[in-house]
Parts: structure tokens; C-alpha cells; sequence
């Protein structure tokens, strides 16, 4: 038992048995943070529900601020975000690292993009006076068409939401930078990927949650 | 885990296979924005836009998460994040929805 270690790639650590068992471990690790993160989401989406159970016409008339198209976009950049991060996946295990390089970069940038249009979003909403509870001044053209007494409750929901969300995604920018580089250092290859495997999963669950969030948020009608 | 050494190959997933669960959510994406604009009754249109957002939700998860592939743990752990998910939005619904009057200030 004591003499494993010797004979084990340099990656595995003493108290794993071998590279699977700690490969499998970490991904089980990662699991176990993303059902915390679907239920720190939840406790958000329990909160839209009730409201849209109280208030269904606000919820109607608030969606109508919200633009589809952009929605839209942002919702097909982050699927395209996934499918590259699960092409990064791909060229780690076949041990392609500039292939991983290259997809980690389109991930990055993607998820640039995603950020912008939700910056744009939110700077159009807020110059409307589109803010959340107590912020809410709507101009009138606003009121012309959204006038509900709970209407900054909506958008209280919306900007929570969308902003822990948009702040995922910030913080998934900052570790696909770090697996990048740690990728230009030659850390990883087809029998050690781990890092860019788990942060994959921490990835695909920030598109999960967008693809709740699309739907309930923009597409009320 | 059996402590005795197992080498198992991790699954490779082929690109085609990748970028057909790629298309296919672009395609319900689309789907479910021309399908909201469209004059469905009230609580179907709600289901129609969750189912589809489920089914997406079912290709990121089992494809692009490996799910699929992956040790059964795992996606019991996901199953169980959802039913405790279900379990706080019915409890607290069976308050919220049987109250007399909304909540002061809520």
C-alpha cells in the first residue's frame, strides 16, 4: 500500500489510489458545488414564481420591456460558448493542446460578447429609468405602456437574476483565463485534464441557468 | 470505488456528436422564441416554453456534461438538487397560494 505513490504519474497525489479515483473525485466535488448553485438559483426562482403566481399581468406587461432578439443572441452565444468548451474537453483528452488553446480562447471571447450585450441591455434599461425597487423612475413612455403599482418588483427579479448570473459568468471568464494559460505552460494533457474538465461542468450549468432565465424572463407574452 | 485498480477510458465525445447537440439547442432556441409569439392560452404557453427549455436543458446535461456517460452518482445528484428544488418552490407555493391577502408590502 505505502509504495503506490512511486509508481503513479506525477499528477496524482498521495492520498489518491490512482489517476481515476482522483479524476473522479474532483468531478464528484464539482457536482456536489453545482446542486449547491442549483439551489442558490432556486431559492431566485422560488421568488420569480411566487410573484408571477401573484402578479401574472405584471409579469405580461414587464416581459414587453425586455427585448427577445437580444435575448435571443445572448442565448445562442452561450450554447456556442458550451459546445466550445466541450470541444476544449475534447482536444485535452486527445491531447491536442493547441486545439484546446484555440477553443478555451472562442470560449472567452464568447462569453465577452454575452457580457456586452448584457451591458447594452441593462444601459438601455437604466437610461428609461428601468431601475429595481426603490430606483424605479420610469420615464413616461414607460409608464404608457407598464403601468402596474408592483412593476419594480419585476424588474428587482430581473436585474438579481441576470446580474449573479452575469457575475458567473465573469468568474467563469477569469478561470477559462487560467486554464489557458496553465494550458500555454504545458499542465495538461490526454492523462491530466482534470482543471478543464470541471471547470467545463461550472460552465455548462452558467448556460443551464441562462436557459431557464430566457424564456421565464424575456418571452412572457 | 473499489480500491483495487480499475483503468477505465474516459469518454471521447465525437465532434459531429457535439456540434449536433450544439445545433439542435440553436434550433430549440429558435423554436421557443417563434413559439412564444404565438397566441397560446394562457397556462399552455408556459408549459410549451418550460418543456422546451427542459429538453435543453436534457442535451446540456447528459451530452455537454457527459452525463450520459458518466458514473450514475453524479447525475443522482443533479436528480436530487432538482426534487429539493421542487420540494422548497410546493411548500412554500401551499403557503403563498392560500393566503386570504398577499402580504403587506409584498
Amino acid at each position: 500500500m505505502a509504495n503506490h505513490s512511486a509508481s503513479q504519474p506525477a499528477h496524482v497525489q498521495h492520498h489518491f489510489v490512482d489517476s481515476d479515483q482522483q479524476f473522479d473525485s474532483a468531478k464528484l466535488g464539482m457536482w456536489v458545488f453545482l446542486v449547491n448553485e442549483i439551489l442558490f438559483f432556486g431559492g431566485l426562482f422560488c421568488a420569480y414564481i411566487i410573484f408571477r403566481v401573484w402578479y401574472p399581468d405584471l409579469f405580461s406587461q414587464a416581459a414587453l420591456e425586455l427585448n427577445k432578439v437580444w435575448g435571443g443572441i445572448n442565448t445562442i452565444v452561450l450554447i456556442g460558448s458550451s459546445l466550445t468548451v466541450a470541444m476544449a474537453i475534447r482536444s485535452a483528452q486527445r491531447n491536442e493542446i493547441k486545439g484546446l488553446r484555440i477553443n478555451l480562447m472562442i470560449t472567452i471571447l464568447l462569453a465577452c460578447v454575452f457580457l456586452v450585450i448584457k451591458y447594452f441591455e441593462y444601459e438601455h434599461k437604466l437610461h428609461l429609468g428601468i431601475a429595481p425597487g426603490s430606483f424605479w423612475n420610469p420615464t413616461p413612455e414607460v409608464l404608457a405602456v407598464l403601468d402596474h403599482p408592483k412593476a419594480n418588483i419585476f424588474f428587482s427579479i430581473y436585474y438579481v437574476m441576470t446580474g449573479i448570473h452575469g457575475l458567473h459568468v465573469i468568474v467563469g471568464i477569469g478561470l477559462m483565463i487560467w486554464l489557458y494559460i496553465r494550458a500555454g505552460k504545458g499542465h495538461f494533457n490526454s492523462e491530466y485534464y482534470t482543471p478543464v474538465e470541471i471547470t467545463g461542468l461550472y460552465w455548462h450549468l452558467v448556460d443551464l441557468i441562462w436557459i431557464f432565465l430566457f424564456p421565464l424572463l424575456y418571452l412572457i407574452e | 470505488m473499489s480500491t483495487t485498480a480499475h483503468k477505465h477510458e474516459h469518454h471521447v465525445a465525437s465532434a459531429f456528436q457535439l456540434w449536433l447537440i450544439g445545433g439542435a439547442l440553436v434550433v430549440l432556441t429558435i423554436l421557443t422564441v417563434v413559439v412564444s409569439s404565438l397566441p397560446i392560452p394562457a397556462p399552455l404557453d408556459i408549459i410549451t416554453a418550460l418543456s422546451i427549455a427542459l429538453v435543453k436543458a436534457f442535451l446540456v446535461a447528459a451530452f455537454f456534461m457527459g452525463l450520459y456517460w458518466d458514473v450514475k452518482f453524479n447525475s443522482m445528484l443533479l436528480i436530487g438538487a432538482l426534487v429539493f428544488f421542487i420540494l422548497m418552490v410546493t411548500v412554500t407555493l401551499l403557503d403563498t397560494m392560500y393566503r386570504n391577502d398577499i402580504v403587506p408590502s409584498f
